[in-house]
């Protein structure tokens, strides 16, 4: 017996390493499926993106921390070293004025670039009003700023690593955007750094609508790392170049977000009556140095998008008054007229504001009034239009009929109340 | 010098512990690291070349064996996948390697390419047989890429295997 452990030594001790790693391995993928009541079929990891977090164990949460705790001090090390070369190479040696107002600028421009996706998803809904007083709701009040010190390292799985943590206020299920678009959301926390799922990976998931057709979908990565909105039935409306936003139904990422732009539609290998649409991400999710994660979504614009949006109604308010004060002289214009012709105005009939007898040429919707109408004739004599001699009676106007009632609107003929 | 004197020789090469810590922990962080700068075309697995590498060299199946299943473990742990599943594939390769290596000198830089190739793609293939044949779970994958990371490998080694080479000390 002891020559044969002796002998078979080697196979041995790797069949219990690889038995360890295969119950270790049932055991995660159970899991999730346990506490998710197997609503969800596992994907890769048997994690599944959901909003209540990475759904991990503690044994593996540790492992992932020891991983993590391993891995990314160096990584800060090297992040901040090509940080110091690169910056000493642009900050001090290659035009240090105009690179530094180039960055402050392209800053701006980014910044108006979000504010301006913003505002225009909610002037096509045609609310512009209700929107400017809650412009803020589903948009983020407060962002945090971090820098991207690491991957994955693994093809299969999109992950970024962040420079911040749950002691900077990190938490799972933040939106993490750049000024260009979507970027992902964050999976796990550590202490000091977090871990963010990207939107091309495939265990993501997204709700995100096409700008044009208004056509929705779940966003999610392929194997080659493509973005693709799938579940979306087939429709010859989908274009290449459509903008994709997001759809703000996640409770992950606000509404009207840019996620990418169509690139091409493919049918859908495994439904045929379905389509994927591939896209071109907005953010450049390959080469991201710094992003913003959205710590928070109340409902409250931040300082300097409040200062942007008091400028811009400032000065749409002073056209704004000057076409009032322009309305408000061609009301009374209009008003004038209308007493100087008391004719046209019937008896007891209101006005708009609801005064009786005010006379006033304009309807109350702003439309002239009705042509006004001879007055039935009570006794009609020869000299009364229309009048036939042979008949001995007035034909119309004089006349009312039971189809065309007078212009008071009743059938019975009015007296004048001015002669 | 006769093969048997020629492995002996060989066998009584050893590494400072330094290294043996130091190698693995810089394949792990520029495997996390280098993608940044590279983006979508780091096709490369670090951590299994340091495997082979070592199992190779030691020819020692269960340090192979320990070796890949520690820096699988630790790759897993980086990733958003269930811990064990590079742990299984480099556990094996490292196994297989240094069985090898116990058998055959491997000196031959053609000869380190092309191993370097196959137990790569081998990694690769056992990922994605360990999680959709043994786990169950869906997994889109590509053949073309996998062939990539393999190549990948393959030439990294080329540089690699003779710099880590001039690390070890002779007793």
């Amino acid at each position: 017996m002891e020559s044969f452990f002796s002998r078979h030594r080697n196979v041995l001790v790797l069949l219990a390493v690889l038995l360890a790693q295969i119950i270790g391995l049932a055991v995660q993928v159970r899991r999730p499926a346990r506490r998710a009541g197997g609503a969800q079929p596992n994907r890769v990891g048997g994690t599944v993106a959901s909003a209540g977090g990475s759904g991990d164990g503690g044994g593996v949460m540790l492992l992932r921390l020891w991983a993590a705790g391993l891995v990314t001090p160096p990584e800060r090390l090297f992040h901040a070293l090509n940080r110091g070369v690169v910056g000493v190479w642009t900050g001090y040696l290659d035009l240090v004025h105009l690179q530094q107002q180039n960055a402050q600028m392209q800053k701006t421009i980014d910044r108006l670039r979000l504010e301006q996706a913003m505002l225009e998803e909610d002037a096509r809904q045609g609310e512009r009003l209700q929107a400017l007083m809650h412009f803020s709701q589903g948009y983020p009040g407060r962002t945090l700023p971090a820098q991207v010190i690491g991957t994955s390292g693994n093809l299969q799985s999109h992950l970024l690593y962040l420079d911040k943590g749950s002691a900077d206020g990190l938490r799972t299920d933040m939106a993490v955007i750049s000024a260009d678009g979507i970027v992902g959301k964050i999976r796990d926390v550590f202490p000091h750094t977090a871990q963010v799922l990207m939107i091309n990976d495939q265990t993501s998931g997204a709700g995100v609508i096409l700008e044009k057709t208004r056509i929705r979908g779940i966003l999610r990565g392929d194997a080659n790392g493509q973005t693709e909105v799938v579940g979306i039935l087939a429709d010859s409306r989908i274009q290449p170049g459509e903008a994709v936003l997001t759809a703000g139904g996640d409770q992950i990422f606000p509404r009207g977000l840019p996620v990418g732009t169509v690139t091409r539609v493919v049918r859908d290998p495994d439904r045929s009556a379905f389509i994927d649409v591939i896209l071109r991400p907005a953010a450049a999710l390959d080469r991201l140095d710094e992003v913003l994660v959205l710590t928070d979504l109340q409902s409250e614009m931040p300082p300097a998008m409040q200062k942007d949006m008091a400028q811009s109604q400032s000065e749409q308010g002073a056209a704004a008054s000057a076409e009032l004060a322009r309305e408000l002289a061609r009301r009374k214009a209009a008003e004038e007229m209308a007493e100087r012709l008391p004719g046209l105005t019937q008896p007891g009939a209101t006005t708009a504001n609801g005064a009786p007898g005010s006379n006033s040429a304009t309807g109350s919707n702003g439309t002239p009034p009705p042509a006004p109408r001879p007055i039935p004739t009570l006794h009609p004599d020869r000299f009364t239009p229309g009048y036939d001699p042979n008949s001995g009676s007035s034909s119309t106007p004089t006349e009312p009929t039971g189809d065309a009632p007078a212009a008071s609107g009743s059938g019975k003929p009015q007296k004048r109340s001015q002669p | 010098m006769s093969a048997t004197d020629y492995r002996r020789e060989l066998d009584i090469r050893r590494y400072p512990m330094a290294v043996y810590v130091l190698v693995p922990l810089a394949a792990l962080v520029l495997q996390a690291w280098l993608p940044r700068i590279l983006g979508r075309f780091a096709y490369f697995d670090l951590p299994l070349l340091v495997v082979l590498y070592f199992s190779l060299i030691r020819r020692h199946p269960i340090h192979g064996t320990l070796l890949g299943a520690v820096l699988g473990v630790l790759q897993d742990g980086l990733t958003q996948g269930a811990i064990g599943i590079h742990g299984v594939a480099n556990t094996v390769c490292g196994f297989l390697a240094a069985s090898l290596g116990v058998r055959f000198v491997v000196e031959n830089a053609l000869l380190r390419v092309a191993m370097n190739f196959v137990f790569t793609l081998l990694a690769e293939l056992l990922v994605v047989f360990v999680t959709t044949g043994v786990l169950g779970l869906e997994m889109h994958w590509n053949l073309l890429t996998q062939v990539l990371v393999a190549a990948g490998n393959a030439v990294i080694g080329l540089v690699l295997f003779p710099l880590l080479d001039r690390l070890q000390s002779r007793n």
